[in-house]
């Protein structure tokens, strides 16, 4: 699989090479995903926001100055976590869910010629590839020795142990959504180092508007990911890179 | 050089247009006030949607029941008495399909007074070809000693819920035997006063840890509704020294009818002082074998040493506790006193659930009232000859 990825970017270098317009990197960050949702009258119980990670291409195609088109297939980590509290604090489950990625953005830059600021504004479309869960409930046949009858008790797990648990996360077709998706918006500011390369920083926001669940039931609670993204980057001009600064 | 406003600003603007669907607001079904039917169906409607285990597995479609079930208990009168009953006939009717076996509705409707609960597995089963009687107590704590045992001890415990009542000795010198109606065995057996049931289990577990020369041991859960899943471990506990793996169980983890922590394993857990029983242990067990009684003959079946003779058991087999535990199950509300539901799921370690199945015998001899009647019990008679 890694062959035939290094393959296909090498093609893709080589082919792109002699278009100038054409710039494409690499970029990486830090993820914080909330997932818009609310937990009823569950007892005890929240959605929090979980970290992750996103790391994928940068493709941009300049139409001048300050328009370009920008696209970033990635692989994208949209988590979240539910979590009890009170007597039954220590019980959670993390949902560490993996996408693949494709925003499509439109990318206004301004400024002058070493450093500049600029601004995405898109859409995007992901498909949800795996997941994992993590976490720790209360095992019902696990039960722990008496507790006296003078003693009071922390949680819950003082009656029945832990089951802590680390397994691949199971689709479910019928509840499932795996196909999101959504606008995006980021800014940032980029620098031209040795008219080559462009190094990047960018804060990005990614707004699902696809629930992760099928319509299956009436009185269904959605589930949204909203995606802060802190994102660093490098982008090359190929032509330069490969054939100098002659324009 | 054109702005790039006007390209950002429409960009923005569909941004705050696009939409997302609503959250809708829960409530709790106990909050929902019974002052029409409207109320009442509403909060018996989404408690079940929210807080019933066996979505995943259930066959009735529950949006179906809403769609039906919603216009016509907006035609009742909560305060007229024949639409009172018409509303008992319809909770029937929306819960006469549910694969929960415990499931129970009670009624806090004065008018209700003279109907009894819903349990739609007993009516299921009431219906069914093969329905028979429990087997008598009296059959236990009468006969059977009188036919089969040679030594032992019976007694009885009364408490404000129920009537405990246990029986143990040997058949042929070398059999342990043991039966009990209940599963209140570790509470009966910590009581500080002596009862009739601790008696018995003394005796049991005495023999148990104590008799070298034992062929085998039964026990015999027919009859038996349930109750403690702390006996799981505190009676198979006393046999097994590694912890005995027999199935796993899960729970709600959200509001939507397929949000399920993952599987939990359930294991019996050797108990201080156990020690490894290899001779055979035999459970007998019947249609009337309810819940802890199936959970415990599952267990045993689970050994190399375990057996099952008798009856494929009733088939309810999720742990109850109350909702917040497990943030499922039961609840109630203003019009129901109890929507009596399990808290978890339960699947067997071969992978099947058996919930309104009921788990099959490996030896399975039918209820026989004429043999019952003669004082034989072919049933025990059948436990006794795999042991031999």
């Amino acid at each position: 699989m890694k062959k035939y990825l290094l393959l296909f970017v090498t093609f893709f270098l080589l082919t792109l090479s002699v278009r100038a317009q054409f710039e494409i990197g690499v970029s990486g960050g830090y993820v914080n995903n909330y997932v818009h949702t609310n937990a009823g009258y569950r007892a005890f119980t929240q959605y929090h926001q979980y970290g992750g990670f996103v790391a994928g291409l940068v493709l941009q195609y300049h139409f001048n100055d300050w328009l370009a088109i920008q696209a970033d297939p990635s692989y994208i980590r949209k988590s979240y976590e539910l979590r009890r509290d009170h007597f039954f604090d220590g019980i959670y489950q993390y949902n560490l869910n993996g996408y693949l990625q494709l925003p499509v953005m439109a990318h206004f830059s301004f400024g002058g010629e070493k450093w500049r600021g600029f601004v995405n504004a898109g859409g995007y479309g992901a498909y949800w590839i795996s997941g994992r869960i993590q976490g720790a409930m209360a095992n019902v046949f696990s039960s722990t020795p008496d507790v006296p009858a003078n003693q009071q008790t922390p949680d819950y797990f003082r009656y029945n142990e832990a089951y802590r648990y680390d397994e691949k996360y199971s689709f479910d077709s019928r509840r499932d959504r795996r196909v999101e998706w959504g606008l995006v918006a980021g800014g940032g500011v980029e620098y031209l180092l040795q008219e080559r390369f462009r190094l990047f920083v960018e804060a990005r926001y990614y707004y699902g508007l696809t629930d992760q669940q099928k319509n299956y039931m009436i009185d269904q609670v959605p589930r949204y990911n909203d995606s802060y993204v802190l994102q660093a980057g490098c982008l090359f001009n190929l032509r330069r890179l490969f054939h100098g600064d002659d324009q | 050089m054109k702005s790039p406003v006007r390209y950002i600003l429409p960009l923005l603007l569909l941004m705050t247009m696009a939409c997302r669907k609503d959250l809708p607001q829960l409530n709790d079904p106990q909050n929902y006030v019974n002052a029409n039917f409207n109320e009442v169906f509403d909060a018996f409607w989404t408690g079940m949607n929210n807080n019933y285990v066996f979505w995943d597995i259930d066959t009735v479609n529950w949006d179906q029941v809403y769609r039906t079930y919603k216009p016509l208990f907006a035609k009742l009168n909560v305060n007229d008495s024949n639409d009172v009953r018409k509303a008992y006939t319809y909770f029937k009717q929306m819960t006469s399909g549910l694969v929960d076996s415990h499931y129970n509705l009670s009624f806090a409707d004065t008018w209700l007074a003279d109907s009894g609960s819903i349990s739609p597995a007993y009516l299921r089963k009431r219906s069914s070809p093969g329905f028979h009687a429990p087997i008598s107590i009296f059959h236990f704590y009468d006969t059977l000693p009188k036919y089969y045992l040679d030594a032992g001890r019976r007694g009885f415990t009364n408490t404000p819920d129920k009537q405990y009542v246990a029986v143990a000795g040997t058949i042929q010198q070398n059999i342990l035997y043991f039966f009990f109606n209940g599963f209140s065995l570790k509470t009966l057996f910590n009581t500080d006063t002596i009862n009739g049931v601790k008696r018995v289990e003394q005796y049991f577990f005495d023999a148990l840890a104590n008799r070298t020369d034992l062929k085998g041991i039964i026990i015999d859960v027919r009859g038996n509704p349930g109750g403690d899943l702390a006996d799981l471990n505190f009676l198979l506990g006393k046999m097994v020294t590694q912890p005995l793996h027999f199935g796993y169980t899960r729970s709600k983890l959200g509001n939507g009818r397929l949000d399920y922590s993952p599987w939990a394993p359930a294991y019996v857990a050797p108990q201080p002082g156990s020690k490894a029983v290899t001779i055979p242990i035999v459970m007998l067990a019947d249609a009337w074998s309810v819940s802890m009684a199936e959970m415990t003959t599952m267990a045993v079946k689970a050994l190399p040493n375990g057996h099952f003779v008798g009856e494929r058991t009733w088939g309810a087999n999720g742990p109850l506790t109350a909702n917040k535990f497990y943030n499922g199950g039961q609840f109630s509300t203003s019009w129901l006193t109890s929507v009596y539901t399990s808290s978890l799921m339960f699947k067997y370690k071969d992978g099947n659930i058996y919930e309104g199945i009921g788990f099959s015998p490996d030896m399975t001899v039918p209820y026989n009232p004429a043999a019952l009647k003669a004082g034989r019990d072919l049933q025990l008679e059948a436990a006794l000859s795999l042991i031999h």
